[in-house]
């Protein structure tokens, strides 16, 4: 596997299953696979989980984190929540969960610390940085910070998920869950909040709506042109966050008091907040980018085209299997860069090595 | 979870596997089939839902497992009560409860937990799904193979008259040809008889039920029975569509249900009794008495007796002497939508019945009238000795 956050790890978890840590390699820089998350959700003070339940690194979607919550809560009621759909852990719980998991599962024996530069196919499976391995799942995770073009160099400028404070006046970039993170933030610490955004936020409560999180909604995805199935993934991750009243009040009682405004541009804040979330496409990942360029693999806008089970066809057949995880892999699975998504890639990985006789 | 179509009927067929099986053991140990055709009626309905109505819910949260399930319950019990399915209501609501749990707690954890891919798959289970509707498949034909082998076999009985008495003592289903008679009476004398389309000429009684369960008598025709014409004794019986001839004897009973109160329910349905000194009579019973005509008896003609709790519906009373319908000695009664016509006084047995009452409750005896038409009778409706008739406004106790 290259890479060594959360969706490596969820995919590790689930190889688990199948195979003991010696017969698995973690290429990474960071042994704690919750390493980036955790800095980014400090960053913008993330205080609960968007996800719900089964937003978590395990192999199977039961038993859930409410289950888990449940009983260190000593209390029921994070199953009822669960039920209705409105549990949402604590990035507490959420952090504690990943670290006992990390703990019982081998990762520390399989992780190699190193940074892989590129993996090539070659007769009988893929050479990781020389290594030949026969299966490799990429789950390199997001290239970078996203910065509009305009604030780059402004003194003024910060990204939503890098450490900041909050000034007197704030302009909030973006219309994600980041952005109305940092709405908050910046008017609970008192300052006067500028929303800078291109388009009005979509409200769910999940980054994509709960039928492309199963083949009820994939399905005819998987079957749409490629074009059109460029489009459908642009639309369906666009910026959103969740509707509720935990959201719209603090809102509305700033726009009354005049210190919460919607702007087409940035003004004179004292500071810019950048909640425009990560560089997108495979072009930006050098490990990525190569991979393509050498073995001229099939690619669409910005994505690089895969099969449904998350595996690039070109370089996948019965004895070796080359899948992406995480964001990269949101042409099979729109939500790639979401625990549900690493999970799916994982699943469909482990099908691939298990199916495989050679391995 | 959305679930695909194929997820929906996997996890439901996966489901009610496990409680097919509890249906087939209750099944066995009951000696009844009603948990098992629960079982398939719950299946069947949740399919058909499934097919033509979840199918349509883009997403189904966990919550919605109980509306969701007490709608199937709802569906399952019109289809119970619709198709007069004997199961008791208490153990049905218990099994389906079961059912449901079950169906819950593997959709929200065992199956994610057996199939890795569970809930991104939308609840489809791969080779396993079809493989729980084959095994759905060979439980149920193994149960009809058996419901078929344990089909008492039919016993033909020809044209022309036949000496009895005629006492059967195995699981049969006598089956009379047109012109089939038994002269001298029938006694059944084992469970699970069925007598069906003979006619029965003298005998002591003309068919006597004494201490055997599920006998069904249907289409029976009774004539010249020195006692009564049908006599049944501590036991459970059904008898449809029959004729009882008991003119000129003044001592006799048409059909006589009595002492089998622990036996389940009896019913009298569609029959026809002509004269006896009782026309249908019940003693410490529950049976119910539909859809009769009873004319020309002796001194009652439909009598609910002796601690029985009857309800006599929908039945024509005619001509009888003393009393129409009659709810005696501590029993409890529903009268509803009977229609007795021309009751006679008996001036020979004295008190209330020398006024040929149409409805009489005597010795704290409790009746429930509910659109009754009585007409052309010597006397009107009565009460003697600390009993109650009550003019209900809806039916049924």
């Amino acid at each position: 596997m290259v890479g060594s956050g959360l969706a490596g790890f969820t995919a590790y978890r689930t190889l688990r299953r199948a195979l003991p840590p010696d017969e698995i390699a973690v290429f990474g820089t960071d042994a704690d696979p919750a390493a980036a998350w955790r800095g980014r959700a400090a960053a913008i003070r993330q205080r609960a989980m968007r996800s719900e339940s089964n937003g978590h690194t395990g192999p199977t979607t039961f038993p859930g984190l409410a289950f888990r919550a449940a009983r260190h809560r000593r209390s029921p009621r994070p199953l009822l929540e669960t039920a209705a759909d409105r549990f949402h852990p604590t990035v507490e719980e959420f952090l504690a969960h990943v670290e006992e998991a990390r703990e019982r599962s081998g990762w520390d024996t399989s992780l190699v610390p190193r940074r892989v530069e590129r993996v090539r196919a070659m007769d009988g499976g893929f050479a990781v940085d020389g290594e030949l391995f026969r299966h490799v799942l990429i789950a390199t995770g997001h290239a970078g910070l996203n910065m509009p073009e305009e604030l780059r160099g402004d003194p003024r400028a910060v990204h939503a998920y890098e450490p900041h404070e909050y000034a007197s006046t704030v302009t909030v970039v973006g219309a994600g869950l980041a952005a109305a993170t940092e709405w908050l933030n910046a008017l609970a610490a008192g300052a006067e909040v500028v929303s800078v955004r291109r388009r009005e936020p979509v409200r769910r409560p999940l980054t994509v709506p709960r039928p492309m999180l199963t083949k009820r909604g994939l399905a005819s995805f998987h079957r749409l042109p490629a074009e059109e199935r460029a489009e459908r993934i642009r639309r369906l991750v666009a910026p959103s966050y969740p509707p509720g009243r935990a959201w719209d009040e603090p809102l509305a009682r700033a726009a009354a008091e005049g210190r919460f405004r919607v702007e087409q541009s940035v003004n004179g804040s004292e500071q810019v907040i950048c909640a425009t979330g990560f560089l997108r496409g495979f072009r930006h990942d050098p490990l990525l980018a190569r991979l393509v360029a050498e073995h001229e693999l099939e690619t669409v806008d910005r994505f690089v085209v895969l099969a449904p089970d998350s595996t690039v066809p070109a370089l996948s057949d019965g004895t070796r299997t080359l899948a992406l995880a995480g964001a990269p892999a949101a042409w099979a699975f729109p939500s790639a860069d979401s625990l549900s998504g690493a999970r799916y890639a994982a699943h469909h990985f482990l099908r691939r090595v298990r199916a495989c006789r050679t391995r | 979870m959305s679930y695909t179509l194929r997820g929906r009927i996997d996890s439901r067929l996966a489901a009610l596997l496990p409680l097919l099986v509890v249906c087939l053991a209750v099944g066995g140990a009951v000696h009844q089939w009603w948990p098992v055709e629960l079982c398939v009626l719950m299946g069947a309905t949740g399919v058909a839902l499934d097919l033509e109505l979840w199918r349509r819910l883009p997403y189904q949260p966990a919550w919605a497992a109980l509306p969701l399930g007490l709608v199937e319950l709802g569906a399952v019990m019109a289809v119970v009560y619709g198709f007069g399915l004997h199961a008791p209501l208490g153990p049905a609501l218990a099994l389906f409860g079961a059912g449901w749990l079950l169906a819950l707690l593997l959709g929200q954890a065992g199956f994610p937990l057996l199939r890795l891919g569970y809930a991104e798959d939308g609840g489809e289970l791969g080779r396993a799904g079809p493989a729980a509707g084959a095994a759905i498949v060979l439980a149920l034909a193994g149960s009809a193979a058996t419901y078929a082998v344990r089909l008492p076999p039919v016993v033909h009985l020809s044209a022309g008259v036949h000496r009895g008495p005629l006492v059967i003592r195995q699981r049969e289903i006598l089956q009379g040809s047109p012109g089939a008679i038994v002269r001298g009476g029938i006694v059944v004398a084992h469970d699970d008889v069925q007598i069906r389309d003979v006619t029965v000429v003298g005998g002591t009684n003309g068919i006597t039920v004494d201490g055997y369960r599920n006998t069904v008598l249907d289409g029976v025709t009774v004539e010249g029975a020195k006692l009564d014409g049908i006599h049944v004794r501590l036991a459970g019986v059904v008898i449809r569509n029959c004729t009882v001839d008991m003119l000129g004897n003044r001592l006799g009973q048409g059909i006589d249900i009595s002492f089998n109160m622990d036996k389940g329910m009896s019913i009298v349905e569609g029959c026809t009794v002509v004269g006896g000194q009782q026309g249908i009579t019940t003693h410490s019973s529950g049976t119910e008495i539909m859809g009769n005509t009873v004319s020309r008896t002796a001194e009652q003609a439909i009598d609910i007796e002796e601690m029985s709790m009857g309800m006599a519906s929908h039945n024509t009373v005619r001509d009888a002497r003393g009393i129409g319908l009659y709810c005696n000695d501590r029993s409890t009664c529903m009268f509803d939508h009977n229609t007795v016509v021309g009751t006679q006084p008996d001036r020979a047995a004295g008190g209330r019945a020398a006024q040929g009452l149409a409805v009489l409750a005597s010795f704290e005896s409790e009746a429930d009238l509910w659109r009754n038409r009585l007409s052309g009778n010597a006397g009107g409706v009565g009460t003697v000795t600390d009993s109650e008739l009550r003019w209900t406004p809806t039916p049924g106790w």
